[in-house]
């Protein structure tokens, strides 16, 4: 490896198209054995939703006062997921943040598979998933109307906004790479991207106008970001639930959502870099960088727990002092301690410039902090509702083989769904690439066992 | 080359060089009768019956002016942080500027400990289940400790960031680099401390005020406003200063305002988003204990009008006017949206402050004017030796290589 | 136009293709055309044209999902007036957040529209003069002039950089090398 980063720490334009085109070729038969396996368990779980289609909610574990468990968990965790792409994409690019190029693609894919996995989760949870439509304002001759005043519906506009805007900011960013493409490519893949590049052929009227509408769809895509996760969140700080309604919600699940995004970004950056031969493209430092952010929102996400825990005992409520006792020593207070050290203790490592640039290490850490953040949507959601109002309904929830195999099932479509893409679209961007290669040649030639 | 440049040695170690001064004699002597005049009005609100409101005045202003000041310094720990250098030296040297006024903050904070039968309702009414954390000895313990570690770390990254490898790196373009190691330690440090201090200070001298009330997000909202009110006043002095600097100083770069003005757009979109995540989680639980606070400021008059007042000043005007690229650009637009952002700091410290301790009256008279002004003298005379620097980096034609 | 001439000059920077285009426009030339691979400030500056409409359309598209929502929260509230938890039945509060989603949402769409109206794409013809390369490594400056002027363009083209300079005509569209099959 280390001849290839010799030559490599200078890379022309071709370079870049040659490394990032390349993976783009035929992919051989463990690439193909990873995709069936993703895709049948994709099978399994559309089975299983099926049957409870047929058959009702009552195959879940879902009982009173849990109504809400696993399959919203699963919904907030995957928006949380979507969010980090589009912060890497949209807000560093109005930022001006070098580093971001090479990753941003990836991340922006992940964004959008995240919103397609999370919005499958709603639907899910419908007992009557044929009368989803009634989310919808259409006139009718009862004239019922969706209830603007629920954050059901603010949730609803919110998460198609994203899911479209993400959509077309990705679209928008592939173009100039998939006309790239089409010129280095031949048989049915030219035909293919020749359609998808629209024709793209960067003349200077076409840029002018390209760049404009890209820096404001960046513009735009900031505060949807923040907004989006912000309307999930009031999903439960509108209740007057203890351990649900406070006012910190908003800012704190943002900070999550981009804590365990990134950490996603870097779960699945780790090894693609390595499988697909982009360590020309993808440094150490760009590694650095994702590791600050999430001790940053690490820290963020640590601060909100702290200040949960000392205004809930500030306020003197005895109901809320109560539902956060039984969260932190209660039957599922284990839950909340791992949490606690997946969230709080072990992205403290990230502290170390070693650490950061250690790319196995990160890679565990990463894989902790998604194991605690979906941890904490669960704690926060079930665990809350378990010990509600009245001690005489509280209960704890069980998930059944259902909500558990459409959980695993979430997973497989989301990386199945981003290595189809992984293969068949750039899936770095040559064009940022190119525009920033004087610090890319930068990056490569920094020492970085120095520690930066 | 500006022709009132005294010493320029952009390596010098020492930051008594490469000052220009700002103010003239008579400027400054009139910052001290401001202040003379502030601590004459406190004393006689004192003996006239007025001692309430003038430990109100005292304390929005302690909150106010120090809130600047300390922003300021945490504004250059995120410059460090992000990395972001668009105007070399002089963008930390003007961040920096107003930290002269943090030791005289320290002091100042407790001097409210003269005060507090005044200021906290729970000093003489107790009351038993908050009796743990709400009581005097307890509260300036760990305040007077939170702030003496601000005080101390925010010396210690203004001394740092005035030297000659700090300074080295402001002006080197090369965008990989990082900045010095012991500010990749300051920084960070210094930023984590501001968040955890500020939001105790938020809940021990604002929320603690009306002991009933309660929101996990008001020490966020807090030191995020004071961050803004840090914001607004670099904009203003950097508009102001373009005007006083001569033809050829760092603010005629149109680029430089334009950042500031994105600066003050942002953090004002981010405040009114912190007012708003409070207001929609309280109005629709409408549980007493949380809604008396809002209505009592929001639904009635008086202090109706400036809650709104107070929106528009923040958020609506700055919103509104610097959308687009030429206002942010435009001295006057800029300036006049960051005096209306300081007045604007001011009354929201008041708002939050003052109601939950005169319920029906809005006391604003000479009490509250005259001992703001003795804040204002107080603060920019703390601020001069830092101004001069700023001027010095400005005029010095330092930026960074790559830049016109 | 008859009588006129197009000329190609392949740069491999963008610095030499942007100085080549301000000296162009002291030549009487008809148009240039310029393809890159990337987008760059220092050929948009070059070649001096005002900023994009662009802009105009997504401020009127974010003002339009504003209206949008508070027609669509205000009229389907009072047309199913029931009292919800209290509410009023058009409170503001609820009502921003939708106001905001569809200001981004149609903000958003017109931005991708006018892009696509203004930019002319989908492009069904291939401009004159290009090729492959430009889409890949290499940045061409396209100048249509009378062919009694030709000769000063080449020399300025040459004179800025140009790896090659051919007339428009005898430039191959594609490379030949595909990378991916």
């Amino acid at each position: 490896m280390a001849a290839a980063v010799q030559d490599a720490s200078t890379p022309t334009f071709r370079d870049i198209d040659r490394s990032v085109l390349r993976v783009m070729e035929m992919p051989g038969t463990a690439y193909w054995i990873w995709i069936a396996f993703c895709f049948s368990l994709v099978g399994i779980a559309a089975a299983l939703w099926t049957r409870q289609i047929y058959s009702g909610l009552g195959v879940t574990g879902l009982r009173q006062p849990v109504m809400w468990a696993i399959y919203i968990t699963n919904f907030v965790f995957w928006v949380g997921i979507a969010h980090s792409g589009t912060l890497i994409s949209a807000i560093l690019f109005l930022f001006r943040t070098r580093w971001r190029t090479a990753v941003y693609r990836a991340a922006e894919t992940m964004t959008l598979f995240a919103v397609a996995t999370a919005g499958l989760f709603p639907l899910i949870h419908l007992g009557r998933v044929w009368f989803a439509y009634w989310l919808l304002p259409y006139p009718n001759e009862r004239f019922l109307q969706p209830n603007f005043r629920s954050p059901l519906v603010w949730d609803a506009f919110a998460v198609s906004t994203y899911l479209t805007i993400s959509a077309l900011f990705l679209f928008m960013g592939l173009i100039p790479d998939v006309a790239n493409a089409r010129e280095q490519s031949k048989g049915w893949r030219k035909t293919f991207y020749s359609i998808l590049a629209l024709g793209w052929q960067g003349t200077d009227e076409q840029w002018r106008h390209y760049s404009m509408a890209y820096l404001l769809l960046a513009g735009l895509a900031t505060p949807l970001v923040i907004s989006v996760h912000s309307v999930v969140s009031w999903d439960f700080a509108m209740a007057q639930l203890p351990g649900w309604h406070s006012t910190i919600f908003a800012p704190y699940f943002v900070a999550g959502a981009i804590f365990s995004g990134v950490a996603m970004v870097m779960t699945l950056l780790i090894p693609m870099r390595k499988w697909l031969h982009l360590e020309d493209l993808v440094t150490p430092w760009h590694f650095d960088n994702l590791a600050k952010i999430i001790l940053l929102t690490s820290l963020v996400v640590s601060y909100s727990y702290a200040t949960e825990t000392f205004m809930t005992w500030y306020s003197g409520d005895k109901i809320e002092q109560m539902t956060f006792h039984m969260r932190y020593f209660g039957p599922w207070g284990y839950l909340f301690w791992v949490m606690v050290l997946c969230n709080c203790l072990i992205p403290l490592l990230l502290f170390s410039p070693r650490i950061r640039v250690n790319l196995t290490a990160l890679w565990i850490i990463s894989i902790f902090v998604n194991i605690g953040m979906w941890l904490e949507r669960f704690v926060i959601i079930a665990g809350s509702l378990a010990v509600n109002f009245n001690p005489s309904q509280w209960a704890y929830y069980r998930p059944s083989i259902t909500e558990i195999m459409i959980t695993v099932g979430s997973f497989a479509w989301f990386l199945g769904l981003f290595s189809l893409f992984a293969r068949l679209l750039p899936i770095i961007s040559m064009t940022e690439l190119k525009e920033g290669i004087t610090w890319l040649k930068k990056a490569l030639r920094k020492d970085y066992a120095k520690a930066a | 080359m500006s022709a009132n440049l005294a010493h320029r040695t952009p390596s010098s170690a020492s930051d008594a060089h490469g000052s220009v001064p700002v103010a003239s004699a008579a400027f400054k002597g009139l910052l001290v009768a401001l202040v003379l005049v502030g601590i004459a009005a406190f004393a006689a609100a004192l003996s006239s019956g007025n001692a309430d409101r003038a430990w109100q005045a005292y304390l929005v202003n302690f909150l106010v002016w120090l809130g600047i000041a300390q922003g300021g310094v945490v504004l250059s720990a995120a410059f460090y942080l992000t990395q972001g250098r668009w105007a070399g030296t002089t963008q930390f040297r003007l961040a920096e500027a107003f930290a002269g006024f943090i030791p005289l903050g320290f002091i100042l904070f407790w001097g409210l400990y003269f005060g507090r039968t005044l200021i906290f309702p729970w000093v003489l009414h107790p009351i038993a289940q908050k009796a743990a954390w709400l009581n005097t000895p307890f509260l300036f313990a760990r305040d007077g400790a939170g702030l003496a570690i601000m005080t101390l770390l925010s010396l210690a990254l203004v001394r740092i960031s005035r030297g000659p490898e700090a300074r080295a790196w402001q002006l080197s373009s090369s965008d990989i680099d990082l900045p010095p190691p012991i500010l990749r330690k300051i920084a960070p440090a210094l930023s984590i401390c501001f968040a955890v201090v500020y939001s105790l200070i938020a809940f021990d001298l604002v929320m603690s005020l009306s002991p009933a009330w309660h929101s996990t997000l008001f020490g966020w909202y807090f030191f995020g406003g004071a961050f803004w009110s840090a914001i607004v006043t670099v904009a203003l002095t950097a508009v102001i200063l373009r005007g006083r600097l001569g033809d050829h100083n760092v603010f005629r770069n149109p680029t430089v305002l334009h950042d500031l003005g994105k600066l003050v757009f942002a953090f004002s979109v981010f405040w009114i988003y912190l007012v708003f995540s409070q207001y929609i989680v309280i109005w629709y639980g409408d549980i007493p204990v949380e809604t008396f606070f809002i209505v009592h400021r929001v639904y009635y008059m008086p202090w109706k009008a400036i809650s709104y007042l107070v929106v528009f000043l923040m958020w609506l005007a700055p919103f509104v006017t610097l959308l687009g690229v030429r206002p942010k650009q435009t001295p006057a637009i800029l300036g006049t949206i960051a005096f209306g952002g300081i007045v604007g700091v001011w009354l929201e410290r008041y708002l939050l402050v003052v109601p939950s301790l005169s319920q029906h009256v809005v006391p604003l008279g000479w009490v509250e004017l005259l001992i703001t002004m003795g804040f204002v003298g107080a603060f920019v005379l703390c601020a001069l030796p830092g101004l001069d620097l700023v001027a010095a980096a400005a005029t010095s034609g330092e930026m960074q290589e790559g830049h016109e | 136009m008859s009588g006129s001439v197009e000329i190609v000059g392949s740069f491999a920077d963008e610095i030499g293709c942007a100085h080549g285009i301000e000296k162009l426009r002291e030549v009487k030339a008809i148009g240039v055309r310029v393809f890159s691979p990337i987008p760059s400030h220092r050929i948009e500056h070059a070649i001096g044209k005002p900023k994009s409409r662009v802009r105009a359309f997504v401020l009127t598209g974010g003002i339009l999902g504003i209206i949008t929502a508070l027609a669509l929260t205000i009229g389907t509230s009072w047309e199913w007036n029931l009292d919800a938890g209290g509410k009023p039945v058009v409170s503001w509060p609820p009502f921003i957040i939708i106001m905001f989603e569809l200001m981004v949402l149609f903000g958003g769409i017109s931005a991708v529209l006018s892009f696509l109206v203004h930019a002319r794409v989908p492009a069904f013809e291939i401009a004159e003069g290009y090729s492959s390369r430009f889409s890949e490594d290499r940045f061409g400056v396209v100048v249509r002039c009378e062919p009694a002027d030709s000769a000063q363009v080449e020399s300025i083209l040459r004179d800025a950089g140009a790896e090659e300079v051919v007339r428009a005509a005898a430039w191959p569209r594609a490379d030949g090398n595909a990378v991916v099959s």
